[in-house]
């Protein structure tokens, strides 16, 4: 289903857009969280998607934007077509190998560009850090309607 | 009387865990646990597009002279022709095109390992595909992770990609001889290695004319 439903957003796209956008991986993982959407609602007898929860970690290198822009697209002409995708952010949490520092970040977060953050430690900008926390990205909730 | 009650729609939560990112780790962890069991060394190959991957394996196969021992599966988008130059050396090859996809992922390499004939295979190469970013989150279950960079690139690749650089156990620096025609200074570029994973070998390599070869093949344990 999901093949059928990718193959149809990929025909009816120009292919030079193509060329710029599914060249990263949000469009993977958003077409593995619908077909896990679809999937745990049908089993749950659940009818129509009301809204899904996500959680993804600050240092995951996926653009939210583009993750909630795909999930819309994948999920028109299914039951979920319309459902709200709420996304909260899980901060990170790293230990610094070098300096002892443990806690956040400090990113901005309204820099969706993960993929160029800084990956070292705040306090002495020591690269040997280890992540903790902030590298997930979850499906926490389906809310579903059954008749 | 009896009242019926028409049973309006009921609204209900599904709570999950999943994480999908996870998922491909899983996978990753199954991939390694085959490879151990077929006794098969597995080198994940990352860097940047043209920065020379593809001559490397070929440079390292040369070298080696092991024939079909030496399997690879080349990542690529569309076309087959890293896999023919691969081939040429004599290796076993399999093609994965990944089609718009930017990453190899565990799950393609499980199909991939179950399509080829491993047999009296000693060392399997996974070229993934020219990517800085991607492959970095996208472990495939190798034992070693190599990335390729070349000087042709510029001065900043290796700084500005700082993630899948701590992710790799070598890093290799190829096109050396292009250095100062490109006016890059590879002892900079090998310094921002050194800061980024101070802990793994940094190798120069002109891949093309088997320069540095041998202690890419030292660095790997072959």
């Amino acid at each position: 289903m999901i093949q059928g439903l990718r193959n149809s957003i990929l025909q009816s796209l120009n292919p030079s857009i193509l060329d710029q956008i599914l060249t990263m991986h949000e469009f993977s993982i958003s077409s593995e969280i619908v077909r896990t959407v679809l999937d745990a609602t049908e089993k749950n007898g659940g009818e129509k998607v009301l809204s899904i929860q996500l959680e993804i970690g600050e240092l995951a290198l996926l653009n939210t934007e583009q993750v909630t822009f795909w999930i819309h697209e994948l999920f028109k002409g299914s039951m979920a077509e319309g459902a709200k995708v709420k996304v909260k952010t899980i901060k990170a949490r790293i230990h610094c190998e070098s300096c002892g520092y443990k806690g956040g970040m400090n990113l901005d977060r309204q820099d969706s560009f993960r993929h160029v953050i800084p990956y070292s430690c705040p306090q002495c900008s020591s690269f040997q850090i280890k992540v903790e926390k902030g590298r997930e990205c979850i499906l926490r909730r389906i809310q579903a309607v059954k008749e | 009387m009896k009242i019926i009650k028409s049973k309006g729609p009921e609204i209900f939560d599904i709570e999950l865990e999943k994480d999908l990112l996870a998922k491909n780790k899983n996978l990753a962890k199954k991939n390694r646990k085959r490879f151990d069991r077929l006794n098969i060394l597995t080198i994940d190959v990352m860097g940047s597009i043209g920065s020379g991957k593809t001559s490397l394996i070929k440079g390292v196969l040369k070298k080696l002279g092991m024939g079909k021992k030496i399997a690879v599966i080349a990542g690529d988008l569309t076309t087959t022709i890293d896999a023919e130059r691969i081939e040429s050396e004599g290796a076993r090859v399999i093609q994965v095109n990944t089609g718009k996809e930017c990453h190899l992922d565990a799950n393609l390499i499980r199909h991939a390992i179950s399509k080829m004939d491993l047999d009296g295979v000693e060392i399997l190469f996974i070229e993934n595909v020219g990517n800085l970013i991607c492959p970095g989150e996208f472990p495939l279950g190798a034992h070693k992770r190599m990335v390729v960079v070349s000087v042709t690139e510029g001065p900043y690749m290796i700084v500005k990609h700082p993630y899948i650089f701590r992710e790799a156990d070598m890093i290799v620096l190829n096109k050396i001889d292009l250095a100062k025609a490109m006016e890059v200074n590879p002892s900079q570029l090998e310094k921002d290695a050194k800061k980024i994973n101070p802990h793994v070998p940094f190798i120069k390599t002109n891949a093309v004319k088997g320069i540095g070869i041998s202690k890419v093949i030292d660095a790997l344990g072959l």
